[in-house]
């Protein structure tokens, strides 16, 4: 079976081989053509050149009703179900067995019942509706859809284990094993290169847009080799200097959990550090920096700055303690776009400006105008509506927003998504520049490189846990991948 | 009783019911002991509807019967569905305060279950007996009136939503048309315009002033509303705030409120012809009375109007319906 | 049991009692009426209520098919207000076709169900294919229909005494009117359709989870237009019921049926026990409505009263939907 087609930006003439019956991995950074070869086989998107084979035979037309009928069966990564539906009524979805009489619910049923126990190995009733599963068993239910017609002989994995805790792994992984024994033939894409080197028989890797290595033979050994493919990349020296002076306690985090995303989280920042988060999509990173600015409900822990706890409950109350984040997505959280440059900063120091509720107009050009000048934003000029920005700009908007603020603790989330070298440079020298005033700085990141360029130290999210916390020095691009990805399990030596 | 009874006496007007009621009550048997009267009524927004509705329930009261009453928020199906709940409330007698012909199944309904109905200003075939003022008298006197004041001539708009609809509004308005129909040189504005049933002052009001902006200075000489008064408060309005003092205003009912309107200094509100909404009410409730008593009825009972012309006249009658001194 | 499991557990059940605080509000209100209203319990009283609530039940099964189909977030979500405007439209167009002596009801029914169809069909459109919020337009479309209703009617009442049409009012057997037969069968196939076959399920996929239902190959805005037209052919069938009501179409029923029906149809969401709107739900939900109505009024409280009391029942009913939705 050969699939292979060359396209022009996303892939650059990859091609992918996968034999009849095994389980087979896709690995690779984010952007590295994973997903959107994934997307061209299901017929989502249209390949400008290349081709498919299913078992010797060409597919074409590539459509999603074509693919479908060849036997290929996609489980996304996002769960689509409806909470409210029985576990019946969610596999049949779409397929329902009916006659005129209507629908033929006890069989449906019985059918549902018998795939997720044979097929999948797990016996779950299907009168029980969807909101009363756990994700595992969320995750069977979404598998079994794409295996109800018996039709199926090719299943491509998504990222499936992304939302489960680690127990919940080992019985999804259990199911693939069974399927995989009952002549399915598997693709298994995923970010967890433990997962990847324990149940794949085989591995491509891809790197920007090509299949950059195939290995035929996957042990726990080759992990990292893995990872060495994957990366495959320089990075230029874009980081600012790290001779800092980290003092004291500016904010102590004390076996913090959210009930769901990430359990007992313990670390401390010192005052004038850059402390970065690393962890994949999934790992409660996200969820930990959104609890930390009050937008994620805390369940236990606490939080204290300069030594006095505090509870941030809300973003609001988070602000007022001198702690401010600079979102990821900072086009939805971070600016008001159709607002100009000036309104953005004043919106977050409006305390300062305004007297009865009245905006002091005049003021308010003085502060933003001192901060502008600051951060050399381009076009200096304040009226500027931010929607016109750079990406680097508008990043540097939202600092300006904080700076002007009294606020002392920085928490940074994908500080340089979508931003060019040039004003990651800037953006790094103004992070390093309020680490040497003494601010607390929070980088969480997915770029490793960035972390350990630019960070003191780093601690790793896996699962939910905090894995470790280790000095950047010590750090290399590859480790720190093999850190968050479990490729590695080096005993964490919190320091 | 005595009250009442020295009320309906003095009540110089009201010569016809004065008649009867005085035999029947002087003997002392008319009573509602122990009988339970629904009242249902349209709405209680109005002065009319209120006054009448309290009229019926007040003597229904000073009878010694128990009132179980409805009010239907000036909705016309809702008043029709409250008949369902009187209904069941197995009440001995209904006496129905206006309302379109959707009641008309209800009181099929209430005779059917043998409860005898009784209409105000709501003539129907299911019903013993209908009160309600003399419309064939407002309705000529209201065009004579009318006529009068535009010297014979001219261009009038109507607001006339009803005329099809209740059949007390088919008299008055059909009569009014009726007289005009000696006067060739007065000409009805088409399309007639259709007021709101609720919230009528403020809808008329803006539909006058859509028909004054339409129809610019002398080219419309009066504003009549054909079956009641309260769109008239909205187009005195309009008036006024258009500027158009060329224009004159007519309509029917003269409750308190619009008498006051009348009486003041260059007023656009020229004539109206008084009604006796509590009188009325309270007719309606001395007719069940009578009913139980063993009289017979006569399908109409007709209470008397006081026409009002000018403003000297709205204060004249303003004082003689007894609501005080203007 | 891991942990997971158990929070979420705690969340569910307590989603569930809340999901159930508008049930309990309105039993709760029965009981009271049926101890101090006179001839509450009776058998009387319950047919005047199921006679009441059949206009308000017929077009709750309509709002019913487009929240189900467009997800029962009040906001974002599916939702016809336009349904009580289509019905005066309909029940309008054919009095003033009717009361002209030469059209027959074959005819005048012929012409409302157009209109009706060519509302259902806009909003449909305005919906998926200029993705609008439902909200929004069928408020519009409610507006904008009721305006023409009064442009056909004059806005006047329009008197209606037709055989066939007071058919429905009067007993059929027993002292059971037609009407209330009539809505048993349609009830009885509007259920069928909308929960036992095939498209009412991927209804109710479609409004569930949008993407799991166009991943699982249903074509949703076709799913979401086709609830649009369901919902105006239930304006269309309780034209017929109001008129019979009515003995005629009065101006400004539209007002009373679109406060009922929004209170009916999502009320109706606390008796099923996914706590989601269904069809059978909203039209329990309808005679529970007119149920509480007519207790009101056995009471003797004030008509204005009793709009303050059921718009607060809205809001409490689509407070704790929202409330249980976020808990789960």
């Amino acid at each position: 079976m050969v699939k292979a087609f060359p396209g022009v930006l996303a892939l650059d003439g990859a091609s992918l081989e996968i034999k009849s019956g095994e389980i087979h991995g896709l690995v690779g950074e984010n952007g590295a053509g994973k997903s959107t070869i994934i997307k061209v086989l299901a017929g989502v998107y249209q390949a400008d050149s290349g081709s498919i084979e299913v078992f010797g035979e060409p597919l074409k037309p590539i459509t999603p009703a074509t693919v479908h009928r060849a036997g290929i069966r996609f489980i996304h990564q996002e769960l689509h179900l409806v909470p409210h539906f029985s576990v019946t009524e969610s596999v049949f979805m779409g397929q329902e067995i009916s006659s005129p009489a209507g629908l033929s619910k006890g069989q449906m049923r019985r059918r549902a019942e018998s795939v997720l126990k044979d097929k999948l190995g797990r016996s779950i009733s299907g009168r029980k509706l969807v909101r009363d599963l756990t994700t595992a068993e969320r995750k069977l239910i979404q598998i079994a859809r794409a295996l109800i017609d018996d039709e199926v002989r090719i299943v491509v994995f998504d990222e499936p284990t992304a939302p489960l805790a680690s127990g919940e792994v080992v019985a999804l992984m259990s199911a693939i094993e069974r399927l995989k024994n009952s002549g399915i033939t598997i693709v298994y894409i995923s970010h967890y290169l433990d997962e990847i080197t324990d149940i794949c028989e085989r591995v491509t890797v891809f790197r920007q847009g090509q299949s950059v290595a195939v290995f035929d033979t996957v042990t726990k050994a080759t992990g990292s080799d893995l990872v060495t493919a994957m990366i495959g990349r320089e990075i230029a020296s874009v980081y600012p200097d790290s001779n800092r002076n980290p003092h004291g306690t500016g904010l102590n985090v004390k076996s913090l959990g959210d009930g769901k995303s990430f359990q007992n989280v313990s670390f401390e920042v010192g005052r004038g550090e850059i402390f970065g988060i690393a962890g994949l999509i999934g790992s409660g990173r996200e969820e930990l920096v959104d609890a930390l600015y009050g937008v994620n409900k805390i369940r236990y822990g606490t939080i204290e700055k300069d030594s006095k706890p505090i509870k941030i409950s809300s973003p609001a109350i988070a602000v007022a303690n001198g702690i401010v984040l600079v979102p990821r997505d900072r086009r939805q959280d971070g600016l008001v776009l159709p607002m100009n440059i000036l309104e953005n900063i004043s919106l977050s120091v409006l305390k300062q400006i305004s007297s009865y509720g009245f905006l002091n107009r005049k003021r308010e050009r003085q502060v933003a105008e001192q901060q502008t000048a600051k951060i050399d934003i381009r076009p200096s000029n304040p009226k500027t509506v931010t929607r016109f920005l750079s990406g680097g700009n508008q990043q540097k908007v939202v600092l300006a927003r904080w700076l002007a603020n009294d606020a002392n603790i920085f928490i940074l989330d994908e500080p340089t998504v979508g931003v060019d070298v040039g004003a990651r440079v800037e953006i790094y020298q103004l992070i390093a520049d309020l680490a040497a005033n003494g601010a607390s700085i929070i980088v969480s990141s997915s770029d490793p490189a960035e972390l350990i360029g630019l960070c003191d130290r780093v601690a790793t999210m896996t699962r939910g846990v905090l894995s470790g916390v280790r000095i950047t020095e010590t750090l290399t691009v590859d480790r720190l991948v093999a850190l968050t990805t479990g490729a590695t399990q080096e005993p964490a030596n919190v320091t | 009783m005595k009250n009442l009874f020295g009320f309906i006496a003095v009540s110089v007007l009201s010569a016809v019911s004065l008649t009867t009621s005085n035999t029947v009550l002087a003997d002392g048997h008319l009573s509602l002991e122990g009988k339970k009267i629904g009242v249902a009524v349209v709405g209680t927004q109005h002065f009319w509807d209120r006054e009448a509705f309290n009229g019926a329930t007040s003597t229904v009261e000073k009878l010694g019967g128990e009132v179980v009453a409805v009010d239907g928020g000036r909705d016309n199906q809702v008043h029709a569905d409250n008949h369902d709940i009187l209904l069941n409330s197995k009440v001995d007698a209904v006496i129905s305060i206006l309302g379109d012909d959707s009641v008309e199944p209800k009181f099929e309904a209430l005779k059917a279950a043998g409860i005898p109905v009784f209409t105000v200003d709501h003539p129907s075939q299911h019903a013993i007996n209908n009160t309600t003022s003399d419309n064939y008298y407002m309705g000529t006197t209201i065009g004579r009136y009318m006529a009068d004041a535009i010297g014979g001539e001219g261009k009038v708009a109507v607001f006339n939503a009803f005329e099809n609809a209740l059949r007390i509004c088919g008299i008055r308005t059909g009569l009014w048309k009726y007289v005009l129909q000696d006067y060739p040189n007065i000409e009805i504005i088409q399309p007639e315009l259709a007021e709101e049933f609720a919230n009528a002052p403020e809808d008329a009001r803006k539909q006058t002033l859509d028909l004054l902006a339409a129809n610019p200075k002398g080219t419309i000489d009066a504003i009549h509303v054909g079956c009641w008064d309260q769109p008239a408060i909205g187009v005195v309005q309009a008036l006024e705030e258009a500027g158009r003092d060329e224009i004159i205003v007519t309509a029917l009912d003269g409750g308190p409120d619009t008498l006051e309107i009348m009486a003041e200094e260059n007023s656009p509100f020229v004539a109206n012809v008084a009604q006796q909404p509590n009188l009325i009410g309270s007719t309606a409730a001395m007719n069940v009375a009578r009913h139980f008593h063993g009289d017979s009825l006569l399908p109409q009972t007709y209470v008397d109007v006081v026409p009002v012309n000018g403003a000297e006249g709205a204060k004249e009658a303003y004082k003689q319906l007894g609501y005080g001194e203007l | 049991m891991s942990l997971e499991t158990l929070s979420r557990r705690s969340s569910t059940s307590l989603s569930a009692a809340i999901g159930a605080i508008p049930l309990i509000l309105f039993v709760g209100l029965l009981i009271y009426f049926g101890l101090n209203a006179p001839n509450f319990l009776t058998v009387t009283n319950l047919k005047l209520v199921l006679v009441q609530s059949l206009p308000v039940m017929l077009i709750c099964i309509g709002l019913s098919a487009v929240v189900m189909a467009g997800g029962d977030d009040v906001v974002s979500g599916g939702i016809d207000l336009s349904i009580p405007a289509t019905t005066v439209l309909c029940a309008g167009i054919m009095a003033s076709l009717l009361s002209a002596e030469s059209t027959g009801l074959f005819v005048a029914s012929i012409v409302a169900l157009l209109a009706a169809l060519l509302v259902g069909g806009m909003n449909a459109l305005l919906v998926t294919r200029l993705s609008m919020t439902p909200l929004l337009t069928t408020l519009a479309m409610f507006v904008a229909v009721v305006g023409v209703n009064n442009v056909v009617t004059q806005r006047k009442r329009i008197n209606v005494d037709h055989d066939a049409i007071n058919a429905i009012r009067e007993p059929f057997f027993f002292g059971i009117p037609l009407g209330l037969i009539l809505v048993a069968l349609i009830t009885l196939i509007a259920f069928h359709f909308l929960h036992r076959t095939k498209w009412g399920l991927n209804l109710q996929a479609a409004g569930g989870s949008r993407d799991a239902a166009s991943i699982s190959g249903l074509n949703v805005n076709r799913l979401f237009g086709q609830s649009f037209t369901v919902a105006s052919v239930m304006g269309f069938v309780c034209s017929y019921f109001v008129l019979a009501r009515g003995a005629g179409s009065s101006p400004g029923v539209e007002d009373n049926l679109m406060v009922e029906m929004v209170l009916a149809t999502f009320l109706g969401a606390a008796f099923s026990p996914r706590r989601v709107v269904t069809m059978w739900g909203a039209a329990l939900g309808a005679v529970l409505v007119v149920a509480i109505s007519v207790g009101f009024k056995s009471m003797g409280v004030n008509v204005f009263w009793t709009g303050l009391i059921k718009g607060s029942l809205i809001v409490v009913v689509v407070a704790t939907a929202a409330l249980s939705q976020r808990l789960n």
